[in-house]
């Protein structure tokens, strides 16, 4: 009897096993790469080793088309609780109403005390409310190559767009296959084009990068035209194929030291590191141009849960999750991004290491470093980069005139509804 | 006869409710896509705005540019692949020593995915890193490196010669496959008139295998026009829309400009552009023994 009580407690603990509720969490990134996606996979192991009763099935679709397959899949409530939201895309996510208000969540959390200044604003850029929660940050600046400018004399920090481009001429060698600037022509070129084109005002809004503090449209002012002039000139010290330059040829020619002059954001480190290695390379602010300032943009990128996800709260677990001091230090650490949370700056003496002296300097120097932002909650902004791609290869290649891709983009904002 | 009719048509019907699934559903959704205004932001709440992505479409500035990008394109993709598919298996129906392992190498390209291609060869071609220009200054026939797919001039004449790289072993394929089935009878007859070489290619080979070719450039014409994968890989349509065609336009609408409505208008002009020529093209070639 005793025995047949035995067997028969066994098979229940058994069959409690068996039958014990696995949730499983379906997430989609956006920004697909081999290194990226090794370190949210370690991410996600420890996850689920705090969360026995947690799986997490990681959706990896190819950059290329991961926007589009995230619009699809959500608007046709497909099978997803965590959706990554990159800055670029969360008007368009959160306008379809299939992403859940935060704010809930964000209320109750400790989280919201560490956030890096502008992080939360960023997060509520849709109707003022966090559909996201930023997990890194992007701000773009300067990287060098010391060890290839010091060979033609250069060991100056290039403080401004004039000066840039005369080390870039001073480097540009083509029958040595030596170049100054790391040009990006394709594959939404559109925020190298403005850093250079901003450089030239004093007076652009906090709020819109594309606005003066008149209400006015830049791209109508005499100003926006010595910008692409010069940007023009910039080209010239590129290499002539890099107008047809995404994301991979930039660092391409960057880590063989073609081009020793690049903008960009920090997700290049963790490349950079592994490519070149961290002693090869440095980090300056952007020059400032004529008119005294330079305007970055903070780019973020972050999750997002379903509104019709049936495991919200398990979801909201895995955000905090992601976004502790620990966690946020290894994932921007390995990937190589600016972390969300204050306190990693404190825990991880890698973000105060020489790699990351240019954002430092500018987050330092209000005065000559303005933030500033996108229109990205206007419909027309999913239209914008590809226009914007398009009419200024066309200016590089002698196509058109400047002054007709200026009134061109203007027109296109104007009928967007944006200035005076 | 009429119980032998019912039982065709039964054993038939499953592939036809397949087909209309797979084809037809796509397509008459596409076309009420097209006239409806269906972007990421509406995704849920598409409304009917009538003709307007089509005007969008065909008003586009760069839309007539974009058309004639198409056309070179496909007739230079669809010439020199016949030409030289033609070529090599004319050569591949000779018995030689290795002839499997030759074909092998030959057939290669043509299990590869048209992205990957485009990728392989945008590396290869690039201006700074690419083998090629390696290759040809190292050989001193160039002096300095040639912008390949950066310059306008050089872009589309590029791409093309991927395609065909591509494409050569598809003519390969069909035409081998015809020419194996050319009865020695018909060559063995033509010597006996004194037939030569060139003689016995144009009175024998080529008339043998017309229906082969007209069929085989039918197909490539249409593939070639939906086939944005290499240009997708190498240029994206760029340099300033050096090598924009159709097919390219309408992914960049899709995927840049999110405008789903819009990307379907186009894909319905692709689709009557492509009606239109089929429809003509076989009026014209119906006369011979056309077999498709």
């Amino acid at each position: 009897m005793r025995r047949f009580v035995v067997m028969i407690l066994i098979g229940l603990v058994s069959l409690s096993f068996v039958f014990a509720e696995v949730v499983t969490l379906r997430v989609i990134q956006v920004f697909t790469s081999p290194l990226r996606t090794k370190v949210l996979e370690e991410i996600i192991s420890k996850f689920e080793a705090q969360n026995p009763d947690v799986k997490v099935e990681l959706i990896s679709p190819p950059y290329e088309t991961a926007y589009q397959k995230i619009y699809l899949m959500v608007s046709a409530e497909e099978p997803l609780d965590i959706v990554e939201v990159g800055d670029w895309s969360l008007s368009a996510l959160a306008s379809m109403g299939k992403l859940l208000s935060l704010e809930p969540y964000l209320a109750k959390s400790d989280l919201i005390n560490h956030l890096a200044p502008g992080v939360l604003e960023a997060a509520r850029t849709y109707k003022n409310t966090a559909y996201l929660l930023p997990n890194a940050i992007y701000v773009k600046t300067l990287f060098f190559r010391p060890d290839i400018i010091s060979k033609y004399n250069i060991t100056e920090v290039p403080k401004t767009m004039d000066k840039l481009l005369e080390f870039c001429r001073a480097l540009t060698k083509p029958e040595q296959n030596q170049f100054g600037f790391d040009f990006r022509g394709k594959g939404y070129p559109t925020a190298f084009i403005d850093i250079v084109m901003t450089s030239f005002f004093d007076d652009i809004d906090p709020n819109c990068m594309y606005l003066k503090k008149d209400g006015k449209l830049i791209f109508e002012d005499k100003r926006a035209l010595d910008g692409i002039n010069f940007y023009l000139e910039l080209f010239k010290t590129a290499p002539k194929d890099s107008i047809n330059w995404g994301f991979d040829e930039q660092v391409n020619s960057f880590v063989s030291g073609i081009t020793p002059y690049l903008f960009q954001d920090p997700d290049t480190v963790g490349l950079l590191n592994e490519l070149l290695g961290q002693d090869k390379y440095r980090t300056a602010p952007l020059p400032i141009g004529k008119g005294g300032k330079a305007y970055p943009t903070i780019g973020f990128a972050g999750w997002g849960i379903t509104s019709y996800s049936k495991y919200k709260d398990i979801a909201w677990k895995f955000l905090e999750f992601f976004n502790s001091p620990q966690i946020n230090a290894f994932w921007c650490r390995d990937y190589g991004a600016l972390p969300v949370d204050m306190r990693v700056y404190d825990i991880d003496p890698y973000f105060k290491s020489d790699t990351f002296n240019g954002w430092k300097a500018m987050f330092d120097d209000p005065q000559h470093y303005q933030f500033t932002k996108y229109p990205l909650d206007n419909e027309a902004w999913s239209e914008w980069n590809d226009l914007h791609e398009t009419t200024m290869q066309q200016v590089l290649l002698g196509k058109i005139k400047p002054e007709t891709a200026l009134k061109t983009w203007a027109d296109f904002w104007k009928k967007a509804g944006l200035g005076k | 006869m009429n119980k032998l009719r019912f039982w065709i048509f039964l054993m038939l019907l499953p592939t036809f409710i397949l087909i209309l699934f797979i084809n037809l559903y796509p397509l008459v959704r596409g076309g009420v896509i097209s006239f409806q205004r269906l972007t990421v932001f509406n995704l849920n709440k598409p409304r009917f705005i009538g003709f307007d992505n089509y005007r969008a479409v065909l008003n586009d500035p760069g839309f007539w540019n974009i058309f004639f990008n198409t056309c070179i394109w496909i007739f230079f993709s669809v010439f020199f692949q016949l030409v030289f598919g033609f070529i090599l298996a004319l050569l591949l129906t000779k018995p030689f020593k290795g002839r499997g392992f030759y074909m092998g190498i030959v057939f290669y390209p043509w299990a590869l995915s048209g992205f990957a291609i485009g990728l392989l060869w945008s590396w290869i071609l690039n201006g700074q890193f690419g083998v090629l220009n390696d290759l040809l200054m190292k050989l001193h026939l160039i002096s300095k490196p040639i912008s390949f797919l950066s310059d306008p001039s050089f872009a589309m004449f590029s791409v093309i010669m991927i395609n065909v790289w591509y494409g050569i072993p598809f003519f390969a394929i069909m035409l081998l496959a015809a020419l194996q089935s050319i009865p020695k009878e018909l060559y063995e007859a033509a010597e006996i008139d004194g037939a030569g070489v060139w003689s016995k290619l144009i009175k024998v080979t080529i008339p043998y295998i017309k229906p082969t070719i007209l069929s085989t450039v039918l197909l490539r014409i249409i593939w070639v026009m939906n086939f944005p994968d290499i240009i997708y890989g190498t240029t994206r349509g760029g340099p300033a829309g050096a090598t924009n065609i159709l097919s390219v336009q309408m992914i960049n609408i899709v995927y840049y400009q999110n405008n789903f409505g819009k990307a379907s208008a186009l894909g319905m002009v692709i689709t009557m552009i492509l009606l239109l020529f089929t429809v003509l093209y076989l009026q014209i070639f119906e006369k011979g023994d056309f077999e498709i």
